[in-house]
């Protein structure tokens, strides 16, 4: 991990409240599908963490929505200014080699790092099926889909692919096609459970990308934990140290 | 500048940087952080550990706040047998020294966790009778002089020649009152401040965020704390509270203080330490000054030779 400073090259309204901002200067070692960088924004005394949404050459990109203080500022910023982050931080997604048939659940920001693990995915040989959900057509990032990969989009009001919502879409799916030899999924927490459930009935592992509040983003302060499954019972964990990625069959959902 | 002349003593204890990392600030010591300079941290402090196990609070556990951040992390740890037989091991592979934060809210519990720790190969124990995020509805022990001394006489029974540092809380109508019945039931160093109790409001929710707040935002109200405490007492003080420059603990040392904590400041800048190191030696090489603790509470003598009180000699 590092602390230093990245240079915006881009910084991109893709869709409706949805941003992209490429930075130049990626971290030793490498980001990995999963991780995250904390960023430090001016005027805010706590920085902001966001999942690595794509890495190539010196390049490092994140996807973010606008939803806050810090997000508002981040959408101001012009080419060329510099923000200092933490990375490349958490786990990231198991990636195993005898899984040849995966699907990728995203609904909102949440496809950021799904978006990266696919990008590094699609050099293998591997089938991914990436299930995309979002409010309505205006706020798919068109842009940013890798090519080659067979896209499900559901939209809660229909204006794109399926109405409804993303888990129904992969349930439906797995009926027609048959059982994917992984989930991995990121999103609200909603979509996340569902997504647990789902591994659980077609006995499917599945792997899914928390968020909570941070302070410290390297597990010292405790200050961003959710609870997980222990043999006894169950324990407040760091997402951004044992997580944000985490096996859906360990998370104990409130 | 070299380390002697930024070498400290608190309470016995020599550092060889005056660059304390506090508690809550820093897990257990155990998580390495590549882009820190461990050699200058004299210390650490770490998370409070209590008797028994604690899951902690729930979610939200931390939030933005104006020039600070409110936290409700609620002690969660692992009780202190977890914490001997897993935690202590794994802080002594980073080779820095380890001062143990614990609590109790009982003298008998504190006697229990200190006897417990006695035992080991640690460089100090810090009481924190200031935590603001657990039994909300009951008085921390460092709001009360009486339960303060009693608590720190318990410690002090137990801890051997371990240092016993008792750590502060600003949310009392007079710090130096708690200090000075610490000080008697024998501690041997003040941390001050811990957090200052505060709420943030969410309109669109209707609910409310408890927790303490820190950051630059305590910064006037740990100064102050310092400050006062610095006259009252013979004992070394650590300073913290808002520290998020090199300049803000310099001002902490002119206040009185002969260490400086680091807090939630270095989660905005992981460079904070080596900020504070730097700043530290600068001003003693830009004032002709030997060593740090010719430095402490300048700004308090100054003042006391003024009014004709004679300079105290302050223990180490
Ligand atoms: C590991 C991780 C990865 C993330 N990846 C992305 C990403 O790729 N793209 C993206 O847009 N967002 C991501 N987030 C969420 C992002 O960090 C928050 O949206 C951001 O911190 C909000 O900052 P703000 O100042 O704009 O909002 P604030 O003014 O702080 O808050 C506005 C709203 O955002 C919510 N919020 C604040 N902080 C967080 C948080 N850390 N997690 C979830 N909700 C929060 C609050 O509940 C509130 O409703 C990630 C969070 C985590 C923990
Ligand atoms: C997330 C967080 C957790 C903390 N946990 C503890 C703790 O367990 N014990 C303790 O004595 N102080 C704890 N503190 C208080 C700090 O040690 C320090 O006294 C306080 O934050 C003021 O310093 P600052 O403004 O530089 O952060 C915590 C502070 C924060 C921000």
């Amino acid at each position: 991990m590092e602390a230093k400073n990245l240079t915006v090259c881009r910084n991109a309204r893709l869709a409706e409240h949805l941003y992209l901002m490429e930075f130049e200067g990626a971290f030793t070692p490498p980001a990995l599908p999963g991780q995250f960088i904390h960023i430090k924004i001016d005027g805010l005394f706590l920085r902001r963490p966001f999942s690595v949404a794509g890495q190539k050459n010196n390049r490092l990109a994140i996807l973010y929505k606008v939803v806050g203080k810090g997000t508002e500022i981040l959408a101001r910023k012009k080419g060329g200014e510099t923000l200092n982050a933490i990375g490349p931080l958490g786990k990231s997604f198991p990636v195993i080699k005898k899984w040849k048939n995966v699907y990728l659940a995203g609904g909102g920001t949440g496809i950021a790092p799904l978006i990266f693990l696919a990008d590094k995915l699609s050099g293998e040989d591997v089938k991914i099926t990436f299930f995309y959900g979002a409010k309505s057509r205006g706020c798919i990032g068109f842009e940013i889909l890798p090519a080659g990969i067979n896209f499900v989009f559901t939209t809660e009001d229909g204006s794109y692919g399926d109405k409804g919502l993303l888990d129904r879409a992969v349930c439906g799916f797995i009926g027609k096609n048959g059982r994917p030899d992984v989930i991995y999924g990121g999103g609200p927490a909603g979509l996340l459970k569902k997504i647990g459930r789902i591994s659980e009935d077609f006995s499917v592992p599945a792997f899914v990308s928390l968020e909570n509040r941070m302070a410290c983003g390297t597990g010292i302060c405790y200050g961003c934990v959710t609870k997980i499954k222990t043999g006894s019972g169950w324990e407040y964990m760091r997402i951004c140290k044992e997580g944000p990625v985490f096996n859906t069959k360990d998370i104990k959902w409130d | 500048m070299g380390l002697n002349t930024l070498g400290v003593k608190i309470g016995g204890l020599s550092l060889n940087s005056p660059v304390i990392m506090m508690s809550g600030i820093f897990s257990y010591g155990e998580v390495v952080l590549d882009y820190l300079d461990y050699k200058k941290l004299g210390a650490i402090v770490t998370k409070t550990v209590s008797l028994e196990p604690r899951k902690g609070n729930p979610q939200p556990r931390v939030w933005e706040a104006p020039s600070g951040m409110l936290n409700s992390i609620g002690l969660q740890n692992p009780g202190i047998k977890a914490f001997i037989k897993k935690g202590l091991p794994a802080v002594r592979k980073n080779g820095i020294r380890i001062i143990v934060s614990v609590t109790g809210n009982s003298a008998e519990e504190i006697s229990g966790i200190v006897n417990l720790l006695s035992a080991e190969k640690i460089d100090g124990i810090e009481l924190n009778l200031s935590c603001p995020n657990v039994n909300r509805k009951e008085l921390m022990a460092a709001q009360s002089p009486e339960m303060t001394w009693l608590l720190v006489k318990a410690a002090k029974k137990e801890c051997g020649r371990i240092p016993l540092i008792a750590k502060l809380s600003p949310n009392v109508t007079d710090i130096t009152a708690v200090a000075a019945a610490a000080e008697d039931a024998g501690a041997d160093a003040l941390s001050l401040i811990n957090t200052v109790r505060g709420i943030s409001v969410d309109v669109e929710k209707m609910r409310i965020m408890e927790g303490g707040l820190s950051g630059p935002a305590i910064k006037p109200a740990g100064l102050r704390a310092v400050y006062d405490v610095f006259r009252k007492t013979g004992v070394p003080l650590i300073g913290m509270g808002g520290i998020a420059s090199g300049r803000d603990a310099v001002e902490y040392i002119l206040a009185g203080a002969s260490a400086v904590g680091v807090g939630s400041g270095f989660f905005s800048n992981p460079f904070l330490v080596d900020e504070i190191y730097r700043a530290l030696g600068d001003f003693l090489k830009n004032n002709g000054i030997k060593k740090l603790s010719c430095a402490s509470g300048l700004l308090n003598e100054k003042e006391k030779k003024q009014a004709g009180q004679p300079r105290r000699k302050r223990k180490v």
